[in-house]
């Protein structure tokens, strides 16, 4: 195509997509950014930064929401690689299945998905339920509004994506190279570390990328399963800017998850093999 | 196979884990305790009456319907272009552009929420429930640019220069032989970007106030003052309807591959 | 004025970075030209040039006298056949062969005579409420060849159309576009890098390579006569050795290899007389090789690597000094065990160029 008519389409099919997410994403991003900085006498400080960052309770809730991220994250790499390695092992139609039922906590309101962890775990829930009819508790335990409660809240969240990510991977090892392993000796075990996990790293770095950003920023799960007796980085920001009304504390801790957010991408980014995107 | 008794029980585990709490909420919600206990005691319709019949519920419904129609209509108006434009060319500043679009599914949606909720009040005085279809739409926007695009690469440029050759102009050929190819991706790009919207709760949050609500956030409200089973109710008919959608498009189009 | 005339064209895919660089080009009307070379010689670009999918940033495109040069693809009334097809999946065959009639705003009835017409001369009647998925590559092939000719274009532009199809539907399809051509006298531009193809199809081929043309001649002068060293490799003229240009003569050149004298009946026209004395090259095709000849004119003794017996021939890797050879002669292999043999080739099958 001529050059000037190239220019002419992609301004006509760029233009209106551009212009929105200047306007109503990245200028309002921006403004906060930028009024973050700016002290209440109109100059450019840090101060409204220093009062969050050496404020106790955030810096509690920051390293409590970076534990959360992690046990959730290795819990699903441990539940996910075999799960999603025996269904790539299925036939088509039984694998189809499963995939269905895997997304399925994706694609369903995360509020209705949570709230069934209030009936399981609640005070008379099933599991405190089971637990007196076999005689092992006296009382309920409390299982509500605990790290714990939000882990599971999160795991069920995010191991469907972990899986996910993982089959993707997979589907890429060739069956060959798993039999061309076993036949040079290799046991099934050896063949599984030495051969299928290194070729689908790549998904499994994307996958603990995801995982683990999504649950420093999710915000549902730890409103529902932790309330305001285990807050996170999310509740806290949701708790200071519409319950306390303090801006500018609100905008800090979106800045802390912005930052923390890029910081793990641009290092996972670093694990990631070359020949990839 | 000698480990594939481990693998088959963590399988198994990891499934009920991920489904098992959908089918206490169905349980639950027939139980004519008025406390959500296990077993559930008797049974019921009265919740799911009373669901439908609480007027807050009706209305946030229409909310959430009316705002994700029309946020997944514009991300995919303005979405298809770029899709196509990223597809079809290569372009000085391509990468910085390809960054602005996916962004926003990068950024917290609790601060694409915070920031659209903080510009709106401070810049002017745009009615909250346009700014909640602005943020929705910004959201699903990198939604439907990569469903799209992931369709269009399936599709063969030189179909559409066959056409050019024979007479279309390009814009003749992308509504006739493009369009009409990837309607599949179409299709599934909408039906994901919807369901992301109706869901939505990190944006909606800070976007909603007295008057204007999603599903969603008047559920998170209502369960902050009762605690009986029609949470349970409405969360069955949510997930039902759901079901229904999910895997008819998973038959369908295969909607998995797009997640 | 030939038909169609590229006349000083640069080309190309990105600004700045022609593949094409004042490149000339003309092809009389009814001819069947043929393009050919490796992948990257340019010559989709020249075909793409042509159907003004690519803009010249330099030069003139005519065709029938008109200046096209800035004219739109969907204006030049150009058929343009793919190689991966291009059918419009979403439509059945008769609505893919009548796109371009609808285009045209061609009245309905005038498009079912058409297109009835057109699918019986490729003989696919009764296959119009077909889907593209449910025909075989050759069929989809005539489908595209159909839809491409029933808008009676100036010109069919056909890029690399046979080479997704097996061989023997290759052959077959061959056989067809050759006697379309004779039926409608269309004018064609193909592009291959099958020399086959090429050579059976065209009466003229241009040869490419990087952007530019090496040889325009008959299939017969291609094959028998390749002008430059590039030609001669793509042809078949696998061997090569170099040597010294002695004596350019009206009845044949003498060259100098290792010390021995060749003789050869086939010197490059690029030679003259100035080039005695100077290094030049010397071609010549497996298949033309003697081995194991009586000592004497053009024969040289070599080092066999490795004998391969395949039945009617057998194929030997032999080498001289640091050109590695390679023979293909009828016949069982040269007794076993034997490292040295002496090859020899005859003077009109050994071709001299320039050195390389």
């Amino acid at each position: 195509m001529r050059l000037k008519s190239q220019q002419k389409s992609l301004v006509m099919l760029l233009g209106a997509g551009s212009l929105f997410l200047l306007a109503f994403f990245l200028v309002p991003l921006l403004f906060v950014l930028s009024e973050s900085f700016v002290g209440d006498d109109g100059v450019v400080t840090a101060a409204r930064y220093m009062a969050v960052l050496v404020d106790e309770q955030f810096q509690n809730v920051y390293v409590r929401t970076l534990k959360m991220a992690l046990v959730v994250t290795v819990i699903a790499v441990f539940a996910g690689y075999p799960t999603a390695y025996l269904m790539m092992k299925l036939k088509p139609s039984r694998k189809a299945m499963l995939m269905s039922l895997v997304i399925l906590p994706l694609m369903t309101s995360p509020v209705a998905r949570t709230y069934a962890w209030i009936v399981i775990l609640g005070r008379y829930g099933i599991v405190n339920q089971t637990l007196s009819v076999l005689g092992m508790t006296k009382e309920p335990i409390r299982m509500l509004y605990t790290e714990g409660a939000i882990i599971i809240g999160l795991l069920q969240l995010f191991l469907p994506i972990m899986v996910l990510n993982l089959v993707s991977a997979l589907e890429n090892v060739p069956n060959e190279v798993e039999e061309a392993a076993l036949s040079l000796g290799s046991n099934k075990v050896g063949t599984f570390f030495r051969v299928i996990v290194p070729l689908s790293f790549d998904g499994l770095i994307m996958g603990v990328t995801l995982v683990f950003t999504g649950c420093i920023t999710a915000y549902v799960t730890p409103a529902i399963l932790g309330g305001a007796k285990v807050l996170t980085l999310a509740t806290l920001m949701r708790q200071q800017a519409l319950v306390l009304m303090n801006w500018e504390a609100a905008t800090v801790i979106a800045v802390v998850m912005i930052l923390t957010t890029l910081v793990l991408h641009t290092v996972m980014r670093r694990f990631r093999p070359r020949n990839q995107v | 196979m000698k480990n594939s008794k481990i693998l088959i029980l963590i399988t198994a585990l990891v499934f009920i884990f991920l489904i098992g709490p959908f089918i206490m909420i169905f349980l639950t919600s027939f139980s004519s305790d008025s406390i959500m206990r296990f077993p559930p005691k008797g049974f019921t319709l009265a919740w799911y009456t009373k669901a439908l019949n609480i007027e807050m519920f009706r209305t946030t419904f229409w909310v959430s319907l009316k705002t994700g129609l029309a946020a997944t209509a514009t991300a995919l108006i303005l979405g298809v272009p770029v899709a196509y434009a990223n597809i079809r060319f290569n372009y000085r500043g391509k990468n910085a552009l390809e960054l602005l679009f996916s962004s926003p599914a990068i950024v917290p949606g609790m601060v694409i929420g915070f920031s659209l909720l903080r510009f709106f009040v401070y810049v002017s005085n745009i009615p909250i429930g346009i700014g909640l279809y602005l943020g929705h739409t910004a959201i699903l926007f990198p939604y439907t640019v990569r469903v799209v695009s992931s369709s269009l690469r399936n599709f063969e440029g030189d179909i559409e220069q066959a056409a050019i050759s024979l007479g279309s102009t390009p814009l003749h050929a992308f509504f006739a032989v493009v369009l009409p190819n990837i309607q599949s991706g179409l299709v599934a790009a909408f039906i994901l970007a919807f369901i992301t919207s109706f869901n939505n709760v990190p944006v909606s949050l800070f976007l909603t106030g007295p008057g204007v609500a999603t599903l969603p956030i008047q559920m998170l409200s209502y369960m902050e003052y009762y605690y009986d089973p029609t949470i349970s109710a409405l969360s069955s008919i949510i997930i039902v309807l759901t079901v229904i959608v999910v895997q008819s498009a998973e038959k369908l189009l295969g909607i998995s591959k797009y997640v | 004025m030939a038909f169609i005339e590229l006349n000083g064209i640069d080309a190309g895919y990105e600004k700045g970075k022609p593949i094409l660089k004042n490149f000339n080009l003309s092809v009389e009307q009814g001819e069947l030209v043929s393009l050919l070379g490796p992948s990257g010689c340019g010559k989709t670009t020249t075909l793409r040039t042509i159907a003004g999918f690519i803009m010249a940033e330099q030069g003139a495109v005519t065709i029938g006298g008109k200046d096209y040069t800035n004219v739109p693809p969907n204006k030049r009334n150009i058929g343009l056949v793919f190689q991966n097809y291009a059918l419009f999946p979403h439509l059945t065959v008769f609505d893919n062969v009548a796109y371009g009639l609808r285009r045209r705003k061609v009245e309905k009835p005038e498009i079912a005579k058409r297109v009835a017409e057109v699918l019986k001369l490729v003989s696919l009647k009764g296959f119009e409420s077909r889907f593209p998925a449910q025909l075989s590559g050759g069929q989809r092939q005539r489908v595209a060849l159909a839809r491409s000719i029933v808008i009676q274009p100036e010109l069919l532009l056909l890029d690399e159309p046979l080479s997704n199809l097996d061989a023997k539907l290759r052959d077959e399809m061959r056989a067809e576009l050759s006697r379309l051509q004779h039926q409608l006298g269309i004018t064609m531009i193909y592009v291959t890098h099958d020399q086959i193809e090429a050579m059976s199809l065209s009466s003229r081929i241009i040869v490419m390579n990087e952007g530019l043309i090496e040889q325009t001649g008959t299939p017969e002068q291609i094959y028998e006569s390749p002008a430059t060293p590039f030609v001669a490799r793509f042809v078949g003229f696998d061997n090569h050795v170099d040597g010294t240009l002695l004596e350019l003569g009206p009845k044949g050149v003498l060259v100098d290899v290792h010390g021995v004298q060749f003789v050869s009946r086939r010197p490059s026209p690029n030679l003259s007389k100035a080039d005695e004395g100077k290094k030049v090259s010397l071609f010549f095709r497996p298949d033309d090789t003697l081995i194991g000849a009586v000592p004497g004119a053009n024969a040289m003794e070599v080092g066999i690597d490795f004998s391969n017996y395949q039945g009617n021939t057998t194929q030997y890797a032999m080498h001289l000094g640091t050109h590695a050879l390679r023979a293909v002669v009828v016949g069982k292999p040269v007794a076993d065990g034997v490292e040295r043999t002496v090859f020899s080739i005859p003077p009109e099958k050994l071709i001299v160029e320039r050195g390389v």
